[in-house]
């Protein structure tokens, strides 16, 4: 449902989308550095769905700057998409970015002023993909998340799980290689959350490869995988 | 990123704010205007001064003397000789007392040759214009015909001028209304005495009155406008080598004793005080532009800041810091552009309904409409320098975590 065309990472023969090794961040604070990460190693293959959980504070908010190319590590290694993120120019992080991972947040995100279908293209306005066509591309992923009678509501108008539909759809708009989503379901009701869990299944039994934070243990029915993260450290893997 | 995709953005995020964004544009609004208003109005001015000073009679010289006893047919004779002029005349000028039907007015009293008609362009509305035979007979301007006795003075009447001589002693002569000017449409701009409250008798008779020789001034008239520098300059020469005036003096006013004046002369000094008056009201609009500028900046970074959160979505959504830097500018240069437009616009009615009210040419130079656009564009792209690059260089991950 989701069309093939999201297997193309596969077809490019790279398995592996994040490889993260002995991944260490602090923060100054004053005169004292911070450390929030202590030499986090982290793998994930091409078409897996992996769920990042931990209690507020455990750095997993950190880790998924990191692994969105959002925030750089102080050391060690985030390779995306055989790309290490450490060795790129911020225009490069940008367009990685912009290409290679669809984010989701907690908050949707979504921009007030702008039509459902309008914050599904936001992205493609600063990278599209050659050959896209962006404008059909965003009401058949609409259509996807079942918004296609809502195209050209705003936010305001819509109800939080159809906002985060729209955000899910915008996340897609460039074909990603990673959909990275922050607590997706934390400002929904427990049956909408399901509802949105259930396009993240859909997604994932279509080949894409998901990394989900999250602090719900219910969660782990749907994922492939969960890594525990606990005052910076990966306590299973 | 594409700019016409931008522009999209920056538009909806200028109407998600209408209010806000029309007191924005307010400033530039009023700055630009200001700017408009007053560039026009200075060339409807110049223009204004330039036909108005037409109608005075073209191409004159006109020349006052000094002092007493310095004037006579001789030195007329030297101006009339001067080559490129085509005709002079002398004139005298006192202010007299006029009696007409037992009312008594203070008016100016111009003694002149028959050809000032011609030098000095003054058309008769009725009866006719003084011949140099003519004796005892008066051509009364507009104003002196119709008002300044509270009723009409009619041609073929008779009016009393009372003289003061030189020894002190008064004469008073009955004088034919022999004809009326037509009026003045100018009261503005003055190279010669006012027609319109003026009484004009033959040289000759007011002369014989008065018991002197001499004349307060002459008027010349050169063949073409392109020659009344020139001609006046050969003139103000001949003129000071016939009275004595050393030819180092000949430019120094205080060593000559008199003043000289030509139209181009006049007409330079009418525009150097229209542009000086310009040049000040525009520096005016100026500083109404730099405030408006600074209100954009100020809205600017206020906009920044509301929202730091979306910033960090956009670059989470990959866009690169000089996208941020392209919107956030844009956004800038459409208030001002949007602001310079409806400027421009109320410039142009603000000027237009001056020129009608004041009655003066309506001219309206077509740059001043690139002009206000590209005042317009300037101070939006300074504005919004600031702003732009403030939002270009947040950190994603604070301005994400932003509420």
């Amino acid at each position: 449902m989701v069309g093939k065309d999201l297997d193309r990472s596969v077809a490019e023969g790279n398995d592996i989308v994040i490889d993260i090794c002995d991944l260490r961040k602090s923060y100054r604070l004053g005169d004292i550095e911070v450390p929030i990460l202590h030499g986090i190693d982290l793998c994930v293959k091409k078409g897996e769905f992996v769920a990042i959980m931990g209690p507020s504070g455990s750095g997993k908010s950190t880790l998924m700057n990191m692994i969105g190319c959002l925030d750089r590590p102080t050391s060690g290694k985030v390779v995306l998409m055989g790309k290490d993120t450490l060795a790129i120019s911020d225009n490069e992080l940008a367009e990685l970015r912009g290409f290679e991972i669809g984010f989701v947040f907690q908050s949707f995100n979504l921009i007030p002023r702008l039509s459902a279908y309008e914050n599904v293209l936001l992205p493609t306005y600063s990278n599209s993909r050659k050959g896209h066509n962006s404008p059909q591309r965003a009401k058949d992923l609409l259509k996807l998340v079942g918004l296609d009678d809502r195209m050209d509501h705003r936010p305001t108008e819509l109800s939080g799980g159809q906002r985060q539909r729209v955000a899910i759809a915008r996340s897609l708009i460039n074909e990603p290689s990673l959909i990275l989503a922050d607590e997706p379901t934390g400002n929904l009701d427990s049956k909408t959350s399901e509802e949105i869990l259930g396009i993240f299944s859909e997604l994932h039994r279509n080949g894409c490869t998901i990394v989900m934070i999250t602090h719900d243990p219910e969660m782990e029915k749907y994922v492939d995988r969960v890594v525990h993260i606990k005052d910076g450290y990966i306590k299973n893997n | 990123m594409d700019i016409r995709q931008a522009l999209v953005i920056a538009l909806g995020s200028i109407r998600s704010a209408k209010l806000r964004s029309a007191l924005t544009m307010l400033g530039i609004i009023i700055g630009v205007a200001a700017v408009v208003a007053n560039v026009s109005l200075g060339t409807s001015f110049n223009q204004y001064f330039t036909d108005e000073l037409g109608s005075l009679g073209s191409n004159f010289i006109i020349i006052y003397s000094q002092d007493v006893n310095i004037f006579y047919d001789a030195q007329l004779e030297v101006i009339r000789n001067t080559p490129g002029v085509v005709g002079a005349s002398a004139f005298n000028q006192q202010t007299a007392a006029v009696t007409y039907m037992s009312a008594t007015r203070q008016i100016d009293v111009q003694g002149v040759s028959a050809d000032a008609q011609e030098i000095s362009n003054l058309p008769v509305a009725s009866g006719s214009f003084l011949t140099d035979k003519d004796r005892y007979v008066a051509v009364l301007g507009k104003e002196v015909a119709e008002e300044k006795f509270g009723r009409d003075v009619p041609v073929k009447n008779y009016i009393d001028i009372t003289f003061r001589r030189n020894d002190g002693t008064t004469v008073t002569q009955k004088f034919r209304v022999k004809g009326v000017l037509e009026g003045e449409d100018n009261t503005f701009v003055q190279g010669g005495p006012d027609r319109d409250v003026a009484i004009y008798i033959p040289i000759r008779t007011m002369n014989e009155i008065l018991g002197v020789e001499d004349y307060s001034g002459f008027s010349a008239k050169t063949a073409s406008a392109e020659s009344v520098r020139p001609v006046s300059e050969e003139v103000n020469r001949r003129l000071a080598r016939n009275l004595g005036v050393p030819a180092r003096d000949i430019d120094n006013e205080d060593a000559k004793p008199y003043r000289i004046f030509n139209q181009a002369d006049i007409l330079e000094q009418l525009d150097m005080l229209s542009n000086s008056l310009t040049i000040l009201i525009t520096i005016i609009a100026l500083v109404a532009l730099l405030v408006g500028s600074i209100g954009i900046m100020n809205i600017m970074l206020v906009t920044v800041t509301e929202r730091t959160k979306e910033i960090g979505l956009l670059k989470s959504l990959g866009y690169t810091r000089s996208d941020i830097l392209t919107l956030f500018m844009l956004e800038s240069i459409v208030v001002g552009v949007i602001g310079g437009i409806l400027g421009t616009l109320l410039g142009m009615a603000g000027s237009f309904a001056v020129e009608t009210y004041l009655d003066i040419p309506r001219v309206f130079p077509v740059y001043l409409i690139f002009l206000g656009f590209i005042i317009s564009v300037i101070v939006g792209l300074i504005a919004g320098v600031y702003p732009a690059s403030r939002a270009a260089s947040l950190d994603p991950v604070e301005a994400l975590r932003h509420e």
